[in-house]
């Protein structure tokens, strides 16, 4: 449903800005956007349009319109359009309501006000009115309206910033920036009200990451590429204003040609369920086709004659097509062996588990007062069948609050020492927090103990200074003052807030920034240092930089990074304490803390200038320009003098460990991605008992080819089965090493391994040829960590275990980098943590910390899992047991369609007779408590074996099913047969019959749970 | 603001055992002694019902006579319709060598009559039939109009094809003398059919309340002339019709036709003697291979039951016992097992 329907495919867009006469011939779709599926009209013929598409219900819509048919009916057509209009009305009423929401929420987007400029003035007009070819100016922190084409901005060099989060889950800064032509324009309206380029580009797409497209103004043809596009969802940050010519608008926007592609999740269950009601299918086209030969048969046997007895003057009538209608008769008949009610009790039974999961107390973390969600319905017996548990590692298994820890300053630890280390340093104080009185602006919650630092920085060490003028500095924190004066910081990523509150602190107070400028406190003195650069970090870099002169006009670079990036950076001189830092940062690295090496550069005025000059004529290259800015900072970016290096703590959430030691008790493999570096990672793992000390062998991948990547993965293969081999008793032949290799299953594997691969090692191993390889030997280790990885990796991971090993996958995260881990794995898990609410809007379960997995998994997981195969077992025995006496019926009732119960009976068998039991049980039904199903984690592998309701089950409720329908008809058929009332009366006939058959099947089938 | 705080409590999903999954429940705890005892109990109720309904069954005297082929000369007459016109009697004697104790009931019988085809059991008008609506004809498809168009009533399949033989018995105490053995036709129907599911239209005599209906066209008389003699018998009402209109379950029934009135002679029940069956054959079912058959039959207290119920419970007691005693051997033999296993 678009606002303006398009009438042909678009092949090429051109787009003249401020000329709305112009662009309205191409009737290119404005800004007002519909998510909304329906509206008042056509609610109710798109609705059931869609309804129908689903095979139950379009299945029963067939058998109504049999039932419709007088000449083969026969049941009358209420017994299938009571339930379907009941199941169709409940389905409608949620889709309105869902609808209505979105309704509302279109509403509230298309009437966000933005500031467009119509003639020759900036007015402001609602997003809806917004048509392509307008210039829109941007402020601070506002989203960004339709995708546009960047023409210039507040920053130099008609630079922008903008935050993709909505877009891509990064929530770092991307730079955008103008064409240098238009750049010039500025904020100066009347010049961009004459700006008349055209611009022409390609179509709509969904690529969030190309654009191609050329201007052409004033004569002069200029390319564009996707460096200077905004898009739709985007927030500008740190820029205070820009301008934007719309080029594509509302439904065209790269947004929403993104957006409605969620993928519908359905449990395993679901599907075993979609092949065995084509399998019943078959079967009941079976007995149809039996009853309608014997129909035939009889017809021409006996019925013939019967007939002119019966039916006066129906001569006409064959035998063969009194078969035919027959076969359609007692398909309607039998269909009661897959009944609506199923589909509907299994929803029913859903939501009751998903109540059970919001309600849980023990999943309510009081500390946020954020109770566990289960914001899909629909996957709650997949929770009992997790096999595979992929999880992020920041926000995850750790709190990602991050505290300053330690830090090492010219070669000397400071900070809180470990007990061992405790001893040798100031005993009495040790457990004291510092006082900070000193310092007013001082943050209470960061609690760093150690008096000698205060000390040193009161003895004036100029190391010191500098090490906490780059953590003032070297930053993209934002600064502000809440109402009650206090300074407040923005943070991008919680580990940079850590360290900025730790050098307030300690007396070096970050307080505000200008794009120029940044002002510290050092120690209670206010300096404004001139900011001449700033080097942003990014994934490649893994470092960032800033070039500030000082208010002495002596130049400085100021540098923190990762470790093994900086170090590389040094000066010659700095050896002596590199070995220092080295030592001291893998001593932190070994208590799990997440470390940055921290660096200066004097620079001198001369040199500086050369390089910003070539910095500046670098950033208004078109072709090339990234390469050329990074090989610039590169350049500066050497000859390093190393300060030291900071720590800080990531703790592990409460109760991580025991988390995850009962849930690989359980069965359950757990793989940590996670983006941070190798050493942390491994820290982590053995922080939280995924690894340990007397496994037999960790593997470590970290090739940067793809041959390596293949060698070290052969060789941990065959490193592997070669201790394996050597646990059996030694009947391998070795010559056949290579066959053994791939005929060795994954189940004789001995011995506890662990596989840890690097990001790009795992980019490679992702490519086809290697990727067998890499899930055998990641399945054949108890713990796989993968660390530096990539959102997409994350995803990709997932989708590969998924793909080839065919095991129920859970993943679980809390951050934007989550989300497409989270939306591939059969079901996703968001945790309502710090960064933000990306992950918990894509996941299906939802809650505040990472324990309470155990108890979703193990518990509710558990119990939902076995109810609901009890449930499926008992529902299709009930309705066999229910279904098959009209077959036995048949052949003692001229194949002639009668069923055995009243037609009200067989309507309201499932919805009202047998009903509430099975749904207690379904819903209620506990075979061990909670507590148990803890205690014992082993419980939880029927679930993953799926050996609660499989096709053997299902074959075995089918048996038991039928034996019951045997018993059911041929006993009362007995007892019946020539038998009187005490009083004389013939009671065999049809109504008692009836009546008995459907008390004691209702009897027999409750008597069966 | 205050709301929200509100909100935040409310957050906290409330202690009730139903939200918590701590409701109350029973969980069986089965002991080998409590299962044996169980299994053994059972075995014995359903030994001893079975026991007693056989039994019961076997006490019970009953005769069946099948007339289709005795009489074999009115059923060819009754194979072509144009004969319906036709009077054919048949009499059949036989002789009863015990006397039949206590009430003595009299059934017909049919063999292959499929009173539970789909399109029959359907082919009748309920609201006809409780005399609210003679008009309405609706399902009684294709016997609810007569030629000329006027209703039928009753209309439909199953009134159309009531069994229409008159059977008399009588008992023959010498050769000269026959009486015939009164007979009650009250009390053969069920009461709520009798008096709830069949009433007659309201009007001053039954043939006004029928005027502007036909008669169904296998029938010989209209529907209120079925019992000149007692009004309470006629019409919808009529005893027999009742008992025709309640299909069988099965394509071989027996219906109550007669019920013996005990007097004079027979006040004890029907003494041993020579009988003989006078029956007006108008039924026809040779066309389609069915049969017919008179029944006398005695009762006992569980009914005319026969004896599959009967055979049904002992062998299922007789199952379970053989259950119960294999369980206990299995139990005994473990439990010798440990303690021998403990000893040790």
């Amino acid at each position: 449903m678009f606002c303006s329907k398009k009438k042909s495919l678009e092949v090429e867009r051109i787009v003249k800005a401020n000329d709305r006469e112009h662009n309205e011939k191409f009737q290119y779709a404005d800004n007002c956007i519909h998510t909304s599926k329906y509206n008042i009209l056509t609610f109710l013929p798109i609705n059931l349009f869609e309804q129908f598409q689903r095979v139950a219900n379009a299945y029963f819509l067939f058998l109504l319109i049999l039932q419709l048919i007088p000449e083969i009916s026969s049941l009358t057509w209420f017994t299938t359009m009571v339930p379907l209009v009941l199941v169709i009305t409940m389905t409608a009423v949620k889709d309105a309501t869902d609808d209505y929401f979105r309704h509302k929420s279109d509403n509230q987007v298309n009437n966000r006000l933005s500031e467009v400029l119509i003639d020759s003035k900036l007015q402001n007009e609602k997003w809806m009115n917004v048509k392509v070819g307008d210039i829109v100016k941007l402020e601070n922190n506002q989203f960004v309206a339709a995708d546009l084409l960047l023409l210039s901005s507040s920053e130099p060099h008609g630079l922008c910033y903008i935050e993709t989060a909505e877009l891509d889950g990064e929530t770092n800064l991307k730079v955008r920036h103008a064409l240098s032509v238009t750049s010039e324009l500025g904020a100066d309206i009347s010049r961009l009200a004459k700006f008349d380029g055209t611009v022409v580009c390609e179509a709509p797409n969904n690529k969030l990451d190309k654009f191609t497209g050329v201007l052409s103004w004033k004569d002069s043809k200029h390319s564009l590429n996707n460096e200077k596009i905004i898009l739709r969802g985007c927030i500008l940050r740190n820029t205070s204003w820009c301008f934007g010519m719309v080029i594509f608008a509302g439904p065209d926007t790269k947004l929403m040609q993104n957006s409605g592609k969620t993928k519908f999740k359905r449990t395993s269950i679901d599907r075993l369920m979609n092949t065995l009601v084509l399998w019943i299918f078959g079967f009941l086209v079976c007995m149809g086709v039996i009853l309608a030969i014997g129909n035939s048969i009889w017809e021409n046997q006996v019925g013939d004659k019967f007939r002119t007895f019966l039916f006066w003057n129906e001569g006409e009538k064959n035998s063969v097509f009194s078969g035919f209608l027959t076969f359609w008769s007692y398909i309607i008949i039998l269909n009661t062996v897959v009944p609506i009610s199923l589909y509907v009790s299994m929803e029913v039974i859903r939501l009751g588990h998903s109540y059970f999961i919001n309600w849980d107390r023990k999943m309510y973390y009081p500390e946020k007062a954020t109770p566990a969600e289960a914001r899909t319905t629909t996957l709650n017996e997949e929770l009992g069948q997790i096999e595979y548990i992929f999880s992020d590692k920041t926000g995850t298994l750790t709190e990602n609050i991050m505290t300053f820890k330690k830090c090492s300053i010219n070669g000397k630890i400071y900070g809180e020492a470990d007990d061992g280390m405790g001893q040798k340093t100031d005993m009495t104080k040790k457990n004291e927090p510092v006082d900070f009185a000193v310092n007013p602006q001082a943050d209470r919650t960061c609690q760093f103990s150690d008096h000698r630092l205060m000390e040193s920085i009161k003895l004036g060490d100029s190391k010191v200074y500098e090490f906490l003028r780059v953590l003032a500095l070297c930053h993209t924190v934002m600064s502000e003052e809440n109402s009650a004066g206090q300074l407040i910081y923005q943070v991008q990523s919680p580990d940079e807030g850590a360290l900025v509150t730790a050098a307030r602190n300690l007396g070096f107070i970050f307080k505000s920034r200008t794009s120029e400028t940044i002002t510290i406190e050092e120690l209670g003195t206010l300096v404004t240092y001139q900011l001449l650069a700033f080097l942003d970090f990014n994934n490649i870099r893994k470092r960032m930089s800033v070039i500030v002169r000082n208010p002495e006009g002596q130049i400085k670079l100021y540098s923190k990074g990762a470790d093994t990036i900086l170090f590389e950076k040094l000066h010659p001189s700095n050896e002596d304490l590199l070995t220092l830092t080295t030592d001291h940062l893998s001593e932190f690295a070994g208590e799990g803390l997440r470390t940055l090496a921290i660096a200066y550069r004097d620079l001198d005025d001369k040199y500086f200038k050369e390089w910003h000059k070539m910095l500046e004529d670098a950033n208004t290259l078109i072709d090339e320009r990234d390469e050329r800015v990074a090989g610039l900072y590169e350049e500066i970016e050497r000859d390093l003098m190393l300060l030291g290096a900071t720590a800080v703590e990531d703790k592990l959430q409460e109760g991580v460990i025991e988390t995850v030691t009962n849930l690989s008790l359980a069965n359950i493999k757990i793989w940590v991605l996670t983006g941070d570096k190798q050493e942390t990672a491994i820290n982590i793992g053995y922080a939280c008992n995924m690894l340990t000390d007397d496994m037999n062998d960790v593997f470590i991948i970290s090739g940067n080819t793809a041959v390596e990547v293949r060698e070290e993965l052969r060789k941990a293969k065959e490193n592997l089965f070669e201790q394996n081999r050597s646990f059996s008793n030694g009947h391998v032949v070795f010559e056949k090493q290579q066959l053994e290799l791939d005929s060795v299953v994954e189940e004789t594997i001995t011995g506890d391994y662990a596989l840890i691969i690097n990001g790009h090692s795992l980019a490679h191993a992702l490519e086809s040829g290697i990727k067998g390889d890499l899930l055998e030997l990641a399945c054949m280790c108890k713990t796989v960590v993968c660390c530096r990885v990539t959102p997409l990796q994350k995803a990709q991971v997932v989708e590969l275990v998924k793909k080839y090993r065919n095991a129920v996958t859970l993943a679980i995260g809390d951050g934007a980098n989550d989300v497409s881990m989270i939306k591939s794995a059969h079901i996703g898990v968001g945790i309502s943590g710090q960064e933000g609410m990306q992950a918990v809007l894509a996941s299906d379960y939802s809650f505040a910390q990472f324990r309470y997995l155990q108890r979703l998994l193990l518990v509710h997981g558990r119990w939902s899992y076995f109810r609901m195969c009890k449930f499926l077992c008992y529902f299709f025995y009930k309705n066999f047991a229910f279904t098959l006496v009209h077959f036995w019926f048949g052949f003692f009732c001229g194949f002639s369609a009668q069923t055995v119960y009243d037609q009200w009976f067989i309507t309201l068998f499932n919805i009202v007779y047998t009903s509430l039991p099975v749904l207690a049980m379904g819903i209620f039904d506990q075979d061990v408590d909670d507590q148990n199903s803890m205690d014992y984690p082993q419980l939880y592998e029927p679930g993953q074996l799926n050996l609660l309701f499989n096709k053997r089950k299902f074959f075995i409720c089918m048996a038991h099913g039928i034996y019951t329908s045997l018993a059911l008809f041929f006993i009362p058929y007995g007892a019946f047969y020539n038998v009187a009332g005490d009083d004389g009366q013939h009671v065999a006939d049809y109504q008692s019959f009836a009546v008995t058959m459907a008390t004691s099947l209702v009897i027999v089938v409750s008597v069966q749970i | 603001m205050k709301k929200a705080s509100q909100i935040c409590q409310s957050k906290l999903p409330d202690n009730t055992a139903l939200k918590q999954q701590q409701l109350p429940a029973y969980r069986l705890q089965l002991s080998a002694t409590g299962v044996l005892s169980g299994f053994f109990a059972t075995g014995a109720f359903c030994l001893g019902v079975g026991i007693i309904l056989i039994l019961s069954a076997k006490s019970i005297k009953e005769i069946e006579i099948k007339y289709t082929k005795i009489c074999a000369n009115c059923a060819e007459l009754r194979e072509d319709a144009i004969n319906f016109d036709k009077e054919c009697t048949c009499s059949i004697p036989f002789y009863l060598s015990e006397t039949m104790q206590g009430n003595v009931y009299l059934y017909y019988k049919l063999y292959g009559f499929y009173q539970n085809l789909y399109r029959y059991i359907l082919s009748r008008s309920n609201s006809q039939l409780v005399g609210t609506d003679l008009k309405d004809v609706g399902n009684c498809a294709p016997f609810s109009k007569s030629h000329n168009g006027t209703p039928i009533a009753p209309c439909g399949a199953i009134a159309n094809s009531i069994f229409n033989d008159t059977i008399i018995l009588s008992y023959n105490l010498n050769s000269s003398i026959h009486m015939e053995v009164p007979m009650l036709r009250s009390g053969i129907t069920w009461w709520t059919d009798k008096y709830v599911k069949f009433r007659n239209p309201t009007a001053i005599n039954l043939s006004s309340a029928f005027t502007g209906t036909a008669k169904p066209p296998f029938w010989s008389k209209s529907v209120y002339e079925l019992d000149l003699e007692d009004t309470e018998n006629n019409g919808f009402l009529n005893d027999d019709f009742i008992v025709w209109m309640r299909t069988a379950a099965f394509p071989t029934f027996k219906k109550l036709y007669r019920r013996l009135n005990r007097v004079q002679y027979f006040i004890e029940g029907l003494p041993a003697g020579n009988y003989s069956f006078n029956i007006t054959y108008n039924f026809p079912v040779t066309r389609f291979k069915g049969e017919k058959s008179v029944v006398l039959s005695t009762l006992t207290w569980s009914g005319g039951s026969s004896l599959f119920l009967g055979l049904a419970y002992t062998v299922t007691g007789a199952v379970t016992w053989l259950a119960a005693f294999s369980m206990m051997a299995i139990h005994l033999m473990l439990k010798e097992k440990r303690t021998l296993f403990i000893e040790r």
